[in-house]
């Protein structure tokens, strides 16, 4: 059991609006080039999303980066930054307008460059109630935590409720965590170079030969995955023996260098964390998403 | 002699102008997580060219010689899809009124190589005019592997040579295993570069990759940028340096596309002499 600064963490409240789906205007070329060179017209970033959920398969849908449940954003650029950049995965969010108002959904993981969204997980009876601009508020609180026994390795976009589920275990000076997949480094794709502390980074699918070897072509959306030999202290970007760990946060892509986006949750670029591969460790168990539209939480685990 | 649709390529100008410096914010964070300003992007660096070492530099993403944008988005979006390296480049208002200069790279800005008297005339906001020709450019017996942003001067002195199978060969002034590859991913391949990650310093010294110059042309294992940039076992991407290294995580100098196949019918041999400031005799020439 490791100890964390988690009673000094701020609780501060951020708003998003359900954001419409949007495709270029005139001249009229919706298509994304597939990674055979080919023009799709595919269901793509944004929306609210009734049939892919925290605990589906990331692979096979016919759609380019499908964001489970809700995605918002806020009106306001730099507003909308604090949101992406202080919303953090297991935080509770509540409908403040609309038909669905009153209703609680957790922050499962965000999009990045030419997106910017944070992924709210709702029960489906809410979401047929939800319209887009409706307001929601994120109770945001994660930012700031920091592990006592290990200051090298950083904390993001993790509440810490979900740290307190991760299971986490101190074994000799290191941080042994259950993931479901080791993501290695010349899979990671759009997002290297971007920051860590919002968006999420892709792991690249047009090698369907190279996730099979590596056990990522079972990938659902909510698994914890571990990407080896990566430095995400900062930015994205390879560094030997360095460990990174996120959450599949959206479907796969058609295009090459992009794929399913992963959130980052901690990054040790110098290797104190240790994956241990599961069978598998995923949101909808850790967060008991499946119909339930409110997060239980123990009395330690407190309200956030 | 390997065989293109050069005849059939429309020569066209496109044009911007010299484009000062810019800060973002005061401070961004290297690797180790310490602040940092450094200057690197934009305006007219008078003292490194095409030709020089891509690092040492105290610069971040330092783009060679001049740069320039257009103020208009459509007119600098044309800028960057049709200029070509080693496109010829006229200075059009100011005191270099008339000075020729070459293409050389497609980053945050289109970079042109001036000689250094010419340098010393230009002043931010001078008009500078591209004779765009490239785009369309095909190996017409090689229609698999993508040709991009190269004009036919550069093409030329690539020294592909063709293997009478099926693939071809190309001299390159070193190879880049494709995990070393990091930001610019999420562009299409048609749009500027990708960078090198380098803040993993042994791994790169160990590849013997901490000597690259801006201008090397380079083989990328494992990527297929035929279409977008991505992993893929067994393909092969030729690209150029086009500016130099970075002190943030998933950044370095900057690769831009040439050449690319999704299989393995490019084939390459180290000759530290694949640089463009040899092969189109500008920039600063250290190994001619």
């Amino acid at each position: 059991m490791v100890s964390t600064n988690r009673d000094r963490l701020v609780a501060m409240s951020l708003m998003g609006q359900v954001i419409s789906p949007s495709y270029p205007a005139i001249p009229a070329i919706p298509h994304q080039i597939d990674h055979e060179g080919k023009p799709r017209l595919l269901p793509s970033l944004g929306g609210i999303v009734y049939n892919v959920k925290i605990g589906d398969p990331v692979f096979g849908w016919a759609g380019d980066n499908i964001e489970p449940g809700v995605a918002i954003k806020a009106p306001d650029a730099a507003a909308n930054q604090a949101l992406n950049l202080f919303a953090c995965v297991g935080n509770e969010a509540v409908v403040m307008t609309g038909g669905a108002k009153g209703a609680r959904g957790v922050v499962t993981g965000k999009s990045g460059r030419f997106a910017e969204h944070v992924i709210i997980h709702f029960a489906p009876d809410v979401l047929e109630q939800m319209v887009f601009g409706d307001k929601i508020v994120v109770r945001a609180c994660g930012v700031g935590m920091t592990i006592d026994e290990f200051p090298g390795i950083r904390l993001k976009s993790l509440a810490p409720v979900l740290f307190a589920r991760l299971r986490v275990e101190e074994n000799d000076g290191r941080l042994t965590v259950p993931v479901s997949a080791v993501v290695p480094p010349e899979l990671m794709g759009a997002g290297a170079g971007l920051t860590s502390d919002g968006g999420a980074i892709c792991i690249q699918s047009m090698d369907r030969a190279a996730l099979r070897k590596h056990g990522l072509d079972q990938l659902r959306l909510g698994d914890i995955v571990a990407i080896a030999d990566y430095d995400s202290a900062f930015l994205h970007g390879y560094r030997k023996g360095g460990i990174s760990l996120g959450v599949v946060s959206s479907t796969d892509s058609i295009k090459a260098g992009y794929g399913p986006g992963v959130t980052l949750l901690m990054s040790a670029p110098r290797g104190e964390l240790d994956p241990m591969p599961v069978e598998q460790i995923n949101l909808t168990g850790l967060l008991e998403l499946t119909g339930a539209d409110r997060l239980a939480r123990t009395a330690e685990e407190g309200s956030l | 002699m390997v065989r293109t649709n050069r005849d059939q390529l429309v020569e066209m100008a496109v044009g911007g102008e010299v484009w000062p410096p810019t800060l973002r914010g005061p401070y961004r964070a290297n690797t180790q997580g310490e602040a940092f300003n450094l200057m690197g992007m934009a305006g007219v660096v008078l003292n490194a060219r095409v030709g020089d070492l891509a690092y040492g530099w105290a610069a971040d993403h330092l783009e060679p010689a001049v740069s320039i944008r257009n103020r208009d988005d459509g007119a600098e979006h044309a800028l960057h899809y049709l200029a070509c390296i080693g496109n010829r480049a006229v200075v059009t208002s100011g005191e270099a009124k008339g000075a020729r200069g070459v293409v050389t790279g497609e980053h945050a800005h289109i970079l042109v190589d001036f000689e250094p008297d010419v340098l010393e005339q230009i002043c931010i906001g001078d008009q500078i005019l591209i004779h765009a020709i490239g785009m369309g450019l095909e190996m017409l017996d090689y229609r698999d592997i993508s040709v991009r942003k190269m004009s036919p001067e550069l093409f030329a002195a690539l020294r592909i040579e063709e293997l009478g199978d099926g693939r071809i060969r190309v001299p390159v002034a070193a190879e880049i295993p494709g995990y070393l590859m990091g930001s610019g991913a999420e562009l299409g391949a048609d749009y500027v570069d990708q960078d090198m990650t380098t803040n993993d310093r042994e791994t790169l010294a160990s590849l013997g990759l901490n000597q690259l110059r801006i201008g090397d042309i380079l083989a990328v294992r494992d990527h297929d940028h035929t279409m977008n940039r991505g992993y893929r076992e067994g393909a092969i991407t030729i690209g150029l340096i086009n500016h130099g290294d970075s002190v943030m995580t998933g950044h370095g100098p900057g690769v831009m596309d040439l050449l690319s196949c999704a299989t393995s019918k490019i084939e390459y041999y180290i000759d530290k002499r694949a640089n463009l400031a040899a092969y189109l005799g500008i920039g600063n020439k250290h190994l001619t």
